[in-house]
């Protein structure tokens, strides 16, 4: 028998279905569904977490005061560079402890540090046109944050070294938080002193968008319980991203003898790299999409023992015409080929409408609130070709896989007994 | 009348069919000696239970004995394995059977097509083939319909040409006017005996129904699993 008429059979077998084969389709249908929208959920987090790296500063370290010994690091925080510390969660002996002059000095002439930046912040009440809110200032070394920043500007300029009370504000700062929009050359009031906005952020999708950056002295004067010489975090960056490890550890020996800290357990201070934050954080999502993918995978599973199940029964429902197309010459390569291609089938059918459930779930996906998950609305959720094109192999491959057994049965049934079946 | 030649067709030597109930052995055929020659109208009688369908099975390649010999055409099907058994059954014998067994998904076209297709037929010529057999037994307006839309008599009558498609020297058929009315059984015996006259088929029967007797050059007689006896009938034309 031709491939062709092999086809032509299975089809008809297909087209001649009960109502349990189609049950049997959907298990499929639901399968491939999730895996294909969750691999390319994943896969599209994944890609956000790496464009997020690329514009990311892989080189700048931050030292934090206070220290637990499992210093856990929270996924996707950016650098360090606008002093946010890659939101190091720390003990709560940070209130005793401080970062100084000192420190930043005996950090200084570390080698391969290009950039070193002491820095201060906390939350404060900015008034403009009558409105206040209360946001964040970050006091920052006006002579290098321009080089240290990884953020770029939408207007305006960045701090300058002679600057005193002027400020960098976040794109929300300027956009959306006061009803009047903040323009450069703008005044804010902050604790009563006058502030003049130089530049403004372009949006991040992220907490610095409502941010505000000033010169250290400026924001040691606005910010309550700042005291010039004391930090709150000192950011330094590398010469390169190879050096981060290795500066790191530098660092933490200097630290360590400034602060004249012999013992490991008496440790007052944390160092975050802004490269471990983008690993920690691309693995979560590699592990989450793993973790969800080995769930679609058993959904799959599943799918496929419906599908044998369905093909078992089919096949000895179909006793009769078995030895019937035997008797009139089918060969047990005949049989064999003509209930595989319907299994084929079932999963073709089964993976198509899977793939197409896929791409809608995949596409309703930032409706239902996933984008949580994901930063910002740079690249939607696309499903790849080449996953549909995988999805529907996977699915032709179960049918074939499940079905093989029972057509092996198929074929190998005596003509003599298989005519006698009723 | 044809002549009736000498070569047997089918040669059955000494054949025994055995199967195990459980702990015992049930012998369905016991040494079966029977030589069948080319175009004649052979009707195997028998009550049911006698051993008929097994005998018929041996017969059109559907089973092997359990002993002995069965030769087709000088070839000794009893060693060969299924799909040597598929090759032969394919080729030289046409199967009709009581409830036509026609595959119901398929139109009446696609049905008589099908042993054309395991022989891997050219499908113009076995689309030609297949449409002139459905003219001969008069379906030429039913091609397109499904099984179940067909009358029984209809149904045979594909099963008929289904059974004819390959040109097959041997049709062996099982029951064929068990399931039709006596009007309808006519015609299928009719048209088997005139396929026996005219193109000097090989027409094997099996049934417990004395009617298809009346066609039959030999008369095998079959109960309990022995043969009884065999007429031959000389039939003045």
């Amino acid at each position: 028998m031709k491939n062709r008429a092999y086809l032509k059979m299975a089809v008809n077998i297909l087209l001649h279905s009960k109502l349990r084969s189609w049950l049997t389709i959907i298990g499929i249908v639901i399968g491939i569904a999730a895996v294909v929208s969750i691999i390319s959920l994943g896969d599209s987090m994944e890609q956000d977490v790496q464009s997020q790296m690329n514009e990311m500063d892989l080189t700048s370290i931050t030292v934090t005061p206070g220290y637990t010994k499992a210093t856990s690091t929270m996924p996707g925080a950016r650098g360090g560079a606008r002093g946010e510390g890659g939101g190091s969660i720390t003990s709560s002996i940070a209130d005793d402890t401080e970062l100084t002059d000192d420190d930043e000095d005996a950090l200084k002439n570390i080698e391969g540090i290009l950039y070193i930046s002491g820095q201060v912040s906390g939350n404060e009440a900015i008034n403009y046109t009558g409105e206040s809110a209360t946001l964040s200032i970050n006091g920052v070394d006006s002579q290098v944050w321009q080089y240290m920043t990884t953020s770029d500007l939408e207007t305006g300029r960045l701090l300058e070294p002679a600057d005193k009370y002027v400020a960098v504000i976040g794109n929300s700062v300027a956009t959306t938080i006061f009803d009047r929009e903040i323009g450069v050359n703008q005044v804010v009031s902050i604790n009563g002193k006058s502030i003049r906005v130089v530049g403004i952020l372009e949006s991040e999708g992220d907490r610095s968008d409502s941010e505000i950056v000033m010169p250290i002295d400026a924001a040691v004067e606005v910010i309550e319980d700042a005291e010039s010489d004391e930090f709150d975090s000192i950011v330094a960056k590398t010469e390169n991203s190879d050096m981060v490890d290795p500066v790191m550890e530098e660092m933490e020996e200097k630290l360590m003898l400034s602060r004249g800290i012999y013992n490991e357990d008496d440790r007052d201070f944390s160092l975050t790299s802004s490269a471990s934050n983008a690993e920690s954080a691309s693995e979560m999502m590699e592990s989450m999409t793993f973790f969800l993918s080995g769930i679609a995978a058993i959904s799959l599973l599943v799918g496929a023992v419906g599908i044998a199940n369905t093909m078992f029964t089919s096949v000895i429902e179909r006793t009769k015409e078995i030895g019937t197309m035997k008797a009139i010459g089918a060969k047990n390569r005949d049989i064999l080929m003509i209930f595989i291609i319907n299994s084929a089938l079932v999963g073709f059918v089964g993976g198509t409408l899977g793939v197409i459930l896929g791409s809608i779930a995949t596409s309703i996906f930032p409706m239902l609130g996933v984008t949580i998950m994901r930063r910002s609305g740079t690249s939607g959720v696309v499903l790849s070709p080449t996953l549909m094109l995988y999805g529907l192999i996977i699915a032709v491959a179960i049918g074939m896989i499940s079905g093989a057994i029972p057509a092996y049965k198929a074929s190998k049934m005596r003509p003599a007994d298989a005519l006698r079946y009723e | 009348m044809p002549t009736i030649e000498t070569n047997p067709v089918i040669k059955i030597h000494d054949a025994w069919k055995i199967y195990q109930m459980g702990e015992v052995e049930f012998a369905a055929l016991k040494a079966i000696n029977l030589k069948i020659n080319e175009g004649e109208f052979i009707v195997i009688l028998g009550p049911s239970g006698s051993g008929k369908s097994t005998l018929m099975n041996l017969i059109g390649c559907l089973d092997v004995p359990s002993k002995g010999i069965v030769c087709l055409n000088g070839e000794n099907i009893s060693t060969m394995d299924e799909s040597e058994l598929s090759n032969i059954r394919g080729k030289t014998i046409g199967f009709i059977f009581q409830s036509f067994n026609l595959l119901p998904t398929l139109n009446v076209l696609e049905n008589v097509l099908l042993p054309l297709e395991f022989q891997e037929t050219d499908p113009s010529k076995a689309r030609e083939r297949a449409k002139k057999l459905l003219d001969i037994v008069g379906l030429a307006d039913k091609l397109h319909n499904l099984p179940s839309q067909l009358s029984g008599g209809q149904r045979q009558r594909v099963a008929i040409a289904r059974s004819l498609a390959v040109n097959p020297q041997i049709v062996l058929a099982d029951e064929p006017t068990g399931n039709l009315d006596t009007k309808t059984g006519s015609y299928i015996l009719e048209f088997l005996d005139k396929l026996h006259r005219e193109e000097g088929k090989t027409i094997i029967i099996v049934t417990h129904d004395r009617e298809p007797v009346k066609y039959a050059t030999q008369v095998v007689h079959i109960k309990d699993g022995i043969l009884e006896k065999i007429e031959h009938i000389e039939k003045q034309q």
